[in-house]
């Protein structure tokens, strides 16, 4: 698969290493779909699954179960991604934003990953989706 | 306050200027409150509080972070001012000004100084300034068990020996003064920002803190209504004369890794 560096605006990818190399293996991409094969009737659907399959860095359900997914847009090749953090000193703020750029980067119809953080209204653990809560269970984890 | 929301972009010259004076003191007495726990990681009196210095310490710097980003707004770059400003342009409130002498001296800066910042957020959320409408909450919802551990530590000390006792009495007189001068400014500036609905006046600030400390500092022998504030004030920072000393401020700038620095 040949990747292509798209524009990132407000995010930083790797640290200076060429694209193609991986400096970590967080955001669970040893189980992400490979890239459609042709666009999707439905982009704005198609980005909320992929990014169903970003997990987050410390525990391991998706950033969309765990509630940091505030809203995204499609619009002429851009995905518009709003999502914020656990807390605002989250550690994993640039891992986060680099597996999402990461994942949408794989798709050929996505020219550009624009990532918004906000922060309102501030994330709490009522945001976690009951699926998300299951899978928390699972992993003895309560929330 | 009026609530509807107001871009800082949509504010006359004298609020806009007090509002990015404001939110410069803030970003920095949060980025030198975080510097202030983390003196205290591996110095706390157990390992559980230090462990709660280290999350204090991240919870600030997170704080500051968001604060500095406001600065866009007012056409300023926040990296420059986070990295690369002089000492002397800290705006950071007068107690964080240098490392603090002991445990006592902490729990008192977390209950007084730390807690007077969250009157200040707090008050700044429910303003008509639309990005700390959108942001704040979040940073005084996270300094709710700061809150709740500075409570729980000072009482703790106040009730315990005589030499704790002074301890503390000392810190709280040492710091009260220019918070109280901080909290309660009066001058153009903060009057400016009162009346275009961004900030309450700095005697309502100062009653909101005296309600949230007055009682537990008559326990440790403090009268706040006694205390008088600090005379001695910086207009143009919305401090007081002084500013933090060498080694913080280098800390503050992340000058031993000016060269590591990423975006």
């Amino acid at each position: 698969m040949t990747r292509t560096a798209l524009p990132v605006v407000g995010s930083r990818l790797d640290g200076g290493l060429p694209f193609e190399v991986t400096s970590h293996k967080s955001g669970g991409r040893d189980v992400w779909s490979p890239p459609l094969e042709t666009d999707p009737e439905d982009p704005e659907a198609a980005v909320r699954r992929a990014l169903d399959e970003v997990l987050d860095p410390e525990i391991p359900i998706s950033l969309v179960d765990l509630g940091l997914i505030y809203g995204v847009d499609f619009e002429d090749g851009r995905a518009t991604i709003r999502l914020t953090y656990t807390a605002t000193a989250c550690p994993c703020m640039e891992f986060i934003r680099e597996d999402i750029t990461d994942r949408l980067s794989q798709e050929r119809w996505i020219r550009e990953v624009v990532l918004e953080e906000v922060w309102d209204p501030p994330w709490t653990q009522e945001r976690i989706s009951d699926a998300g809560r299951r899978k928390l269970r699972t992993l003895g984890v309560s929330a | 306050m009026t609530a509807a929301p107001i871009q800082a972009s949509e504010l006359d010259q004298a609020p806009r200027d007090a509002l990015r004076r404001l939110v410069l003191t803030l970003a920095d007495s949060k980025r030198l409150m975080g510097i202030r726990y983390s003196d205290w990681l591996l110095g706390a009196p157990s390992i559980e509080t230090g462990i709660a210095a280290s999350a204090m310490t991240q919870d600030e710097w997170g704080h500051a972070r968001l604060l500095y980003s406001m600065l866009k707004e007012f056409g300023v770059d926040p990296g420059a001012v986070e990295h690369e400003r002089a000492t002397s342009e800290y705006a950071s409130v007068d107690a964080l000004d240098r490392e603090l002498p002991d445990w006592a001296a902490l729990v008192a800066a977390m209950f007084i100084v730390d807690g007077a910042l969250t009157v200040a957020l707090d008050s700044f959320a429910r303003g008509r300034y639309e990005s700390a409408r959108s942001r704040v909450p979040k940073m005084i919802s996270e300094e709710e068990f700061h809150g709740s551990l500075a409570e729980a530590w000072y009482r703790r000390l106040a009730a315990s020996s005589e030499e704790a006792r002074g301890l503390l009495r000392n810190a709280t007189m040492e710091m009260l003064p220019s918070t109280l001068a901080w909290l309660g400014a009066a001058d153009a500036p903060a009057r400016s920002l009162v009346e275009a609905g961004i900030m309450e006046a700095g005697p309502v600030l100062l009653e909101t803190f005296t309600q949230r400390v007055g009682p537990l500092l008559a326990e440790a022998g403090v009268d706040v209504g006694s205390v008088a504030p600090s005379e001695e004030w910086d207009a143009d920072r919305g401090r007081g004369p002084g500013h933090p000393d060498e080694e913080s401020a280098a800390r503050a700038r992340g000058d031993a890794n000016r060269q590591l620095l990423v975006d």
